[in-house]
């Protein structure tokens, strides 16, 4: 059995996977980005490595591609394909029905819109400040005194959401400590916080070409407050993946990575 | 492929508006005349006794203080341009000619009087404003030739007693020509398959003949051509596909090298002004004056998205399709820089237009007057390059 492997170094979280010549997942993990892109990828992937029986270093991967911002620092890798392109191919071999992909990192939003094929058609990325991003989320937590997933939880129990007018990511932080003094509920505020991402995104989804329904990959996928939101506010049904969201840019490296390494697709 | 010979030289002239070529051109008692814009004729700048200097602001990394004149919803090219006067970076000009093209650089060069820049080194510096034509009409060309008249040579003949005699024009036209005749031959050779230079030589070739007296770099650009003559590529071309970059003023080849980095050659730049337009020679047809025909020839060439006719309106598009052919493009980049409100609405059309209705792939870049978000650049330019691959193989079968 030939393996192959694909790794993405994001701004916050290195991802790693290992797939097989079928193109099934064999091995996959998750790790803390560190300040340095090429240690965080040796980390990840040996990690990653380990789970698979039969081989022992990146030499026993038949080939490598290395994605995300610190696709450059790969050192193992035997080529870089940008993480846009790797997003949709990620999501299209684990459904290929998916048309329109809103992927929420570390430091940016994209919307992408998948061809048939899993290449991409079209995308649209908000680059520009921090507003609705993984450090926004981090931040926002950060108010509340709680981990993601606690904010996450709290923002579902709201049956109402008080409007956060607030872009800028050091604003809103503002102004949701300004929201608490004021003695609102913070599970509205919450949900208002995930509103007000919901419609910084509905750009991004237009731009993608979504019509009925979208996916969300990247870290922020797992916020099922922001799920929901989206939902809500842009009418729109978010398709749940089989594998994990945040996944999604290392497996499609890795998919391009069998496929370039001479497997059939 | 080998280095260009004077590749680094190059690339030290555009590191400062006063270079070496400058100061040789001042000590010989030449007049440096800033301007920004195209409807400015660089022409009638280079009369004997004057040269052009296209204003840049290399390096510039705070704005705060034109900021505060200028407010931060004005574009950073004209906030640049204050901030580096306001320095002193332009001290040895002897005029500066802007026209009122577009309010945000007007608003600059306006400063230029109020805060009484450069007056302070030479008395006699002046800003001259001239007002330029929406619409190509016949009887816009004749409101826009008097006012190159009045606003340019009158003001240069009376100020600094420059020969501006129909003569003078022939003989700043005949330098112009050959100026536009080697920078056009040099950029022809992006044409090729493999061609023997990149976009980012090419745009510093296309910049130092703008911001360098012409007397003194027509030797280097001369040079360069027929090194090119013999320059061999790699046997494999480098790029994986080839785009046109379009869009407003751009005088950073630090940004083509970003796209060609990621795979993509820039093989034809259409931007404010630069080579296309910008190097075209300037022809005196039949009946013409000289300066009849200079200011024919710069409405002609204009890419410049103030025009509202439909005809120049669509014309951009036919234009950049042509470019496209001509220069065997896989796509077109379009680059706008943040609050010009001009390219703002130009560039968004110019996507649809070039995709929905010629099938040319488009993306869309705002940016800042200095490369920032290098990462998040790289990014789109890397995934628009991959999106274009993909597409060419297809289309080959």
């Amino acid at each position: 059995m030939k393996y192959y492997g694909g790794c993405d170094v994001g701004s916050t979280y290195t991802k790693a996977v290992i797939v097989d010549d079928t193109g099934k997942i064999a091995a996959s993990v998750i790790r803390r980005s560190k300040m340095n892109s090429a240690e965080s990828s040796e980390k990840a992937m040996a990690d990653c490595i380990s789970q698979v029986p039969g081989i022992n270093s990146t030499a026993d991967l038949g080939y490598i591609v290395g994605t995300g911002y610190g696709r450059n620092r790969v050192p193992f890798a035997d080529e870089n394909v940008s993480e846009i392109s790797c997003h949709a191919m990620g999501v299209h071999t684990v459904d290929p029905t998916v048309k329109a992909i809103i992927d929420i990192g570390g430091q940016d939003v994209k919307g992408i819109a998948v061809a048939p094929d899993g290449t991409v058609k079209n995308f649209a990325m908000n680059d520009k400040c921090a507003a609705g991003t993984g450090r926004f989320y981090e931040a926002m937590a950060r108010s509340f005194e709680m981990t993601l997933e606690e904010f996450s939880t709290l923002s579902l129990k709201a049956k109402t959401a008080v409007p956060i007018t607030a872009q800028c990511t050091v604003f809103a932080e503002s102004e949701v400590i300004a929201l608490v003094g004021e003695g609102k509920a913070p599970e509205e505020i919450a949900a208002g916080i995930q509103m007000a991402v919901a419609r910084r995104c509905f750009v991004m989804a237009k731009k993608a070409g979504a019509v009925n329904s979208i996916t969300l990959t990247g870290g922020c996928a797992k916020n099922e407050g922001l799920k929901k939101a989206i939902e809500k506010v842009l009418k729109i049904r978010v398709t749940a993946l089989s594998v994990d969201p945040q996944l999604m840019g290392a497996l499609g490296a890795a998919e391009f990575a069998r496929r370039k390494g001479g497997a059939k697709a | 492929m080998r280095d260009l010979k004077h590749r680094v030289f190059f690339e030290h002239l555009l590191s400062d508006v006063k270079n070496e070529l400058v100061d040789e051109a001042l000590s010989e008692g030449k007049l440096a005349l800033g301007y920004s814009c195209y409807f400015v004729p660089e022409v009638l700048l280079n009369l004997a006794g004057c040269f052009s200097v296209r204003m840049r602001a290399p390096g510039i990394t705070d704005t705060s203080i034109a900021t505060y004149y200028m407010s931060e919803k004005t574009c950073m090219y004209s906030r640049s341009l204050l901030e580096r006067a306001i320095e002193g970076g332009y001290n040895f000009m002897a005029a500066l000619i802007s026209t009122e093209t577009c309010s945000m650089m007007n608003r600059c060069h306006e400063h230029f009087e109020m805060l009484n820049l450069v007056k302070e080194y030479n008395e006699k510096f002046f800003v001259s404003h001239i007002d330029s034509p929406f619409v190509t009409k016949d009887y816009a060309l004749k409101h826009y030739e008097k006012q190159l008249r009045k606003h340019v040579l009158d003001k240069l003949n009376g100020v600094y007693g420059v020969d501006v005699s129909d003569e003078a024009l022939l003989a700043a036209i005949e330098k112009h020509n050959e100026v536009c005749r080697v920078v056009s031959e040099i950029g022809e050779y992006r044409k090729a398959e493999n061609p023997p230079i990149t976009g980012y030589e090419f745009h510093l070739i296309e910049l130092i003949s703008e911001c360098c007296p012409q007397d003194l770099i027509l030797p280097y650009l001369k040079e360069t051509l027929e090194e090119l003559k013999t320059r061999r590529a790699d046997e494999k071309p480098w790029y994986r596909v080839r785009v046109v970059l379009a869009g407003g003023e751009n005088d950073d080849p630090e940004f083509t090298k970003l796209i060609e980095d990621a795979g993509a050659f820039v093989v034809a730049d259409r931007y404010c002004f630069g080579s296309l337009p910008g190097r075209e020679e300037i022809i005196i047809n039949d009946g013409e004056t000289p300066l009849s025909a200079i200011a024919r020839h710069y409405i002609e060439t204009n890419q410049c998205p103030r025009f509202m006719n439909p005809e120049k309106v669509q014309g951009r598009k036919v234009y950049l399709k042509q470019l496209a052919e001509a220069y065997h493009a896989d796509g077109l980049i379009v680059q706008q820089m943040k609050f010009c409100e001009y390219w703002e609405y130009e560039r968004m059309y110019c996507q649809q237009v070039m995709e929905e209705d010629y099938g040319l792939p488009c993306m869309g870049i705002e940016k800042e007057y200095v490369n920032t978000s290098v990462g998040q650049l790289r990014t789109r330019f890397q995934a628009f390059t991959e999106s274009l691959e993909i597409k060419k193989l297809e289309k080959e079968g």
